[in-house]
């Protein structure tokens, strides 16, 4: 991040999905969809913890992790993923055309904690979409990673037997 | 155990280091202490060492709930050899039941319909590959000791065998010490339907209607309901019939559970007989208004049965939805973590079962349930729509949970229906979770927010807000547990 410019007007917050949001600075307590305007508030209290308030309704918010400018939030229990860009930022996001279109490689990452019983696939082999990776047993189940693209595994993180954590990387496949 | 205080009898729990401060403990009279740091097995599989307890505090009797011990036929024989009360079947009606190939054979004996399949284990996948051959493709490998969904797989092609069988046996061994499998004909795109049956230590066997369970994924079941949409009187009388044919057959006394599956055509096929209580039992009770449990107490100490067929009536219309601490957004990936705040609405036609409170923990070394939500209606639409909203007031902080999922299905045309079969999740469901246009744009409106507090603001951590309260984002972050 650049230092702060006390000039800056607008944020952009992109989701995952590929959606932009867009707010004028000072950020005030309004959302606006489908040029419709209403009023949020952030509030925590002892019986509900962190919420959100919105037509008189309470919604439970959490922020699951932040690196960077990137931040997962879970509003009513559901993750939602931004990374917010000041005007700069954004301008240098276009000009690099950084993003999804750059990537043809899919990294596959455990879902959970657990152990490798198995590796079915090798460096340089093709895999189908729907494919089966490795097998990952936690919580008592063995569950089949599977391929969620069509292409070539282009490398392979783990061996047979060993544990990994949450979000280790298990392969990447690059897309044909 | 709130059943056996209404039934004025004394509970005695086992406190264990994994979750010194659960709450079964609270509603137990006697708690007694476990010292297993040092145990090689978790106490509530070590036979031995519950015996042991069960014992030292003079228990009369055992209820063995519905996880780890509680299909164990060993388990029971060693409860009879110490004069303690097993709260459950005979320790022969467990073995039948719970080796496959052995339900199978009686079920085969007693003419009960059943998908066409090898009798008895298979050895081999060269042995696995001639009764498939024989059957027709798809097939399905089952555990001979399975259950809960563990320890099978579906083959739909010849090349696919190898890899599956090996699959399904090392699954089976791991789960449950017994690496035998069996194959049967692969029923596609079914209902799963199941009937609880209640049977004394005098002959009589009833039953107490279905429950329709077929929303489920990976074989685990995340939402029951009864009665099913599926059933007419007529069907359900002859399924009925069918499940008290087979509890019969093996001399069943306590609850038990017959599944079955039902085809399009609406033919049914035994599937398998679960000799326990189990996750999915309060819909039951709700369209009944038996209590289950006591009707075990009662069944174990020698009472006969004070029910008959015709007393049963199906009332109204239950759902169950099971909350979990998965993340339903990484394909419902156990998501462990402490519950911060915890609550649910208290209303009339919604019932709670729970054994989490605001500080509890979900350990990764147990299942990944918080509570199940029970919520009932006159008829099944109603039932949908109480469900709906009792959904929107469950308020869950620390972790991530399926809530997202059931708020979704509520609202889901197929759902609605009741048309879904147990494919359903998989195939028809795009997405686990759906989120409104305006959902999202709070969340960027949160992160944005956030963006501006860590790297914007003057005096970092110390944002004021509206209310004048300060609320920075490390104090969010204290919310947060460990994803």
């Amino acid at each position: 991040m650049k230092p702060d410019k006390p000039t800056i007007k607008k944020l952009y917050a992109l989701s995952n999905e590929g959606h932009k949001f867009s707010f004028t600075l000072p950020l005030k307590n309004i959302i606006k969809v489908n040029g419709r305007e209403y009023s949020v508030e952030l509030r925590e209290d002892e019986k509900y913890g962190v919420h959100v308030l919105w037509k008189n309704r309470r919604y439970p918010v959490e922020i699951v992790r932040t690196k960077q400018n990137r931040y997962e939030i879970l509003f009513n229990d559901i993750g939602h993923i931004f990374t917010v860009e000041t005007p700069v930022s954004m301008q240098r996001r276009k000009v690099l055309g950084t993003g999804k279109a750059k990537s043809t490689t899919l990294v596959v990452r455990a879902p959970m904690p657990g152990k490798i019983i198995d590796v079915l696939v090798r460096e340089n082999s093709e895999v189908m979409r729907g494919e089966a990776l490795v097998i990952l047993e936690a919580m008592k189940m063995q569950n089949e990673i599977q391929s969620v693209v069509s292409g070539t595994v282009t490398r392979i993180g783990v061996k047979t037997g060993q544990n990994v954590m949450k979000d280790d990387i298990l392969a990447e496949i690059t897309v044909k | 155990m709130k059943t056996a205080r209404q039934m004025d009898i004394k509970c005695v729990a086992v406190r264990t280091s994994a979750e010194p401060d659960a709450m079964y403990l609270s509603m137990a009279d006697i708690i007694h202490e476990v010292d297993d740091e040092a145990a090689e097995i978790p106490v509530f599989l070590d036979i031995e060492r519950l015996i042991a307890i069960a014992l030292e505090t003079k228990c009369d009797a055992l209820h063995p709930g519905y996880g780890f011990l509680a299909e164990n036929a060993y388990f029971a024989e060693k409860c009879h050899d110490n004069r303690i009360t097993f709260i459950g079947p005979s320790p022969d009606a467990i073995y039948k039941m719970g080796n496959k190939p052995v339900a199978r054979q009686i079920a085969l004996k007693h003419k009960i319909p059943m998908a066409t399949g090898s009798h008895g284990s298979v050895a081999n996948e060269d042995e696995a590959l001639l009764h498939a051959s024989r059957i027709g493709y798809p097939v399905i490998i089952k555990a001979a000791s399975g259950g809960g969904g563990r320890g099978m797989r579906i083959v739909r092609q010849e090349s696919e065998m190898e890899k599956m069988f090996i699959l399904a046996s090392r699954e089976a061994e791991k789960a449950f010490n017994d690496p035998s499998v069996f194959i049967e004909k692969y029923i596609e795109n079914p209902k799963h339907i199941e009937f609880q049956v209640l049977g004394d230590m005098h002959g009589n066997i009833i039953h107490l209607g279905e429950r329709e369970c077929s929303i489920q994924r990976k074989h685990q079941k995340l939402l029951e309901e009864a009665p099913s949409p599926a059933l007419d009187e007529q069907l359900r009388k002859t399924m009925g019939e069918t499940a008290v044919r087979i509890a019969r057959a093996v001399g069943y006394y306590s609850a038990g559970t017959v599944e079955f599956l039902l085809d399009s055509d609406r033919n049914f096929y035994f599937m398998e007989m679960n000799t326990r209580i189990q996750v999915e039992h309060p819909v039951t009770e709700m369209i009944t208004g038996i209590d289950l449990i006591e009707q075990q107490i009662r069944i174990a100490s020698g009472e006969p049965l004070a029910l008959k067929q015709e007393d049963i009536k199906l009332s109204g219309w239950a759902i169950e939805c099971r909350i979990n601490a998965e993340d339903v957004q990484a394909g419902f990936a156990p998501s462990p973590g402490r519950i911060e705040k915890i609550s649910f609405p208290e209303e009339p036609g919604v019932r709670v079962d729970t054994g989490v409170r605001a500080g509890s923990s979900i350990v990764a070394s147990y299942d990944s349930m918080i509570a199940k939500l029970i919520v009932t209606g006159a008829d099944r639409r109603q039932a949908v729509k109480n469900t709906k909203m009792a959904l929107d007031k469950v308020w869950i902080k620390g972790t991530k949970t399926t809530l997202p999922f059931f708020r979704m299905l509520m609202r889901n045309h197929i759902f609605q229906e009741g048309t879904f079969t147990t494919s359903f999740i998989e195939k028809e469901l795009e997405k686990y979770h759906a989120s409104s246009e305006y959902e999202e744009t709070i969340a960027a409106w949160l992160a944005t927010k956030l963006f501006i507090e860590e790297n914007l603001s003057e005096k970092k951590n110390n944002i004021s807000f509206d209310q004048g309260r300060e609320l920075t984002p490390w104090l969010l972050r204290k919310r947060l547990t460990q994803f």
